[in-house]
């Protein structure tokens, strides 16, 4: 996930022997627990919004500065749900698109836009 | 249905007053809490053979460790890393334990500390899914998290800030007849409302204070109280789920609703019949949540059903009667047993001052544990007065 996203490219677990895809990563299948989960290589995802929030605090220095941060939970349309940052106002319901990006620390983050 | 829990009473609910910060750690408290526990019962520790423990900043040490660092060797060992379930979750260990043998005396104990770090550090390393997929999303915390739930929840059942203020402010009033709650200086509705924002739609008063602290209490047969001269609060019945409703996007409703008619037939009492409720209340949404799913009112109904009665201790449906954790402060995993110490201490007749008229039965409900979106681990009792 994180080579996607040094290349801004969204990679998506999905199940090799169910077709179940899955969010957060994990080592095996949430529905039939096969470890033979392969990587889906997405430009984005398509989701919905489902809610949304504006944090005003954080619990770490380094997000201080960049305070308030729009989050949003997106329903990806491949269907896990996904924390995401926020670009712009989309609707709650309205479509958004993920994309994923590597964050300062060098962690792979998606960012949701309408 | 499960069978019942026979003659097993909960006594000696015990807290370590709470602090903001400490320079001790976990264990001093829960040694505190477990001295006090053996001074009001007048056991010595050797009879402790059981113990339930909970603590989020005991680490690297566990149960474990603790019987070594309190000299204690019990036959009967839980670790509960279970957060605000724990405590219900130990009650039924505990019970189970002493109904089958396995332990005469338990000791069930939560507890943590505080200092300039500890939040932070646990909030980065909670679970390896939050550590991956929504520390790095502004490090928020559980606030973040709440922030998008208490969102959806208020967009999908009309529930206003007014009505989450309404429960913030009858806990307050509650609390200011605790001398063991931190925040006793009294809020407002008006107050509440004009808090700074922190996670919106979440403000302060939506978010507890973390800090130091333990909670606890002994499980025995019935007998064996009396014996000891103590009044034991029985417990009738107890359910726990962990990951219910996974497909659910967003989480609106809890285990609690799958396991509420075992739960009412278990304890042969009906939602009527309880006195006074104890929620757990990290945030307002998931007490909300709570009185739903377990059947006090229908699905979206919280609000209205708080709009239209009293929930300080002199009202007609007294909730988190000692100020809950949104005022008496969130003490780690003792945050998780801090409602059923209450509840213990109102069947029991300890609870001075902030005393429910002729309660008789009580219903206390844990949550705990967002590992990733959601908590994962819901818990809840009833109990009755001796
Ligand atoms: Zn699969």
């Amino acid at each position: 996930m994180r080579a996607a996203a040094a290349a801004g490219r969204f990679a998506l677990q999905r199940c090799g022997a169910c077709g179940r895809a899955q969010y957060p990563p994990r080592a095996f299948c949430t529905a039939c627990l096969s470890d033979n989960v392969e990587w889906e290589v997405l430009a984005f995802a398509p989701g919905t919004l489902l809610a949304r929030c504006r944090l005003h605090h954080s619990n770490a220095l380094r997000f201080r500065p960049a305070l308030p941060l729009d989050l949003g939970l997106v329903r990806l349309d491949a269907g896990p749900v996904a924390v995401c940052f926020l670009a712009g106002v989309p609707a709650i319901g309205a479509g958004v698109t993920v994309r994923a990006r590597l964050d300062v620390a060098g962690h792979p983050v998606l960012d949701a836009a309408a | 249905m499960a069978r019942g829990y026979d003659d097993i009473v909960v006594v000696v609910p015990t807290t370590e007053p709470y602090v903001r910060r400490s320079e001790h750690g976990a264990a001093w408290f829960i040694a505190r809490v477990l001295g006090a526990m053996l001074r009001r019962s007048g056991l010595a520790k050797d009879a402790i053979d059981g113990l339930c423990l909970s603590s989020l900043t005991l680490a690297p040490d566990t149960a474990v460790a603790f019987t070594q660092h309190a000299g204690l060797s019990p036959r009967f060992l839980e670790w509960l890393p279970m957060g605000g379930a724990s405590g219900v979750v130990a009650l039924r260990r505990a019970a189970r334990a002493v109904q089958a043998g396995d332990a005469e005396i338990v000791a069930c104990i939560a507890g943590d500390t505080a200092n300039a770090t500890s939040f932070t550090d646990l909030i980065e390393n909670f679970s390896s899914f939050s550590r991956d997929a929504v520390y790095p999303y502004g490090a928020g915390g559980p606030n973040a998290s709440f922030a998008l739930i208490t969102d959806a929840y208020m967009r999908g059942f009309g529930a206003t800030r007014a009505d989450f203020g309404r429960l913030c402010v009858a806990q307050r009033a509650n609390a200011r007849r605790n001398p063991l709650a931190l925040l006793r200086e009294p809020l407002t509705l008006e107050a509440y409302l004009a808090a700074r924002p922190i996670a919106e739609p979440l403000h302060l008063f939506d978010c507890v204070m973390p800090c130091a602290g333990a909670e606890g209490f002994l499980v025995m047969r019935r007998a064996r109280a009396e014996a000891l001269g103590l009044r034991g609060v029985r417990l009738l019945g107890a359910i726990e789920r962990h990951n219910a409703y996974a497909d659910d996007p967003v989480q609106m409703r809890g285990g609690w609703a799958i396991d509420r008619e075992a739960l009412w037939a278990q304890a042969g009492v009906a939602p009527d019949a309880i006195n006074l409720v104890q929620v757990y209340d990290d945030y307002p949404v998931i007490a909300f949540m709570q009185l739903e799913d377990l059947g006090f009112c229908g699905k979206g109904g919280a609000a209205a059903f708080v709009r239209d009665r009293d929930l300080t201790v002199a009202g007609d449906f007294p909730v988190n009667t000692g100020g809950g954790q949104l005022s008496a402060g969130q003490a780690g995993a003792a945050g998780g047993y801090l409602g059923l110490v209450e509840a213990v201490r109102q069947l029991a007749g300890e609870a001075a001052g902030r005393a429910v008229p002729d309660a008789r039965h009580a219903l206390v409900s844990g949550f705990g544990m967002i590992n990733y979106d959601r908590g994962l681990c819901t818990a809840a009792c009833v109990l009755a007065a001796p």
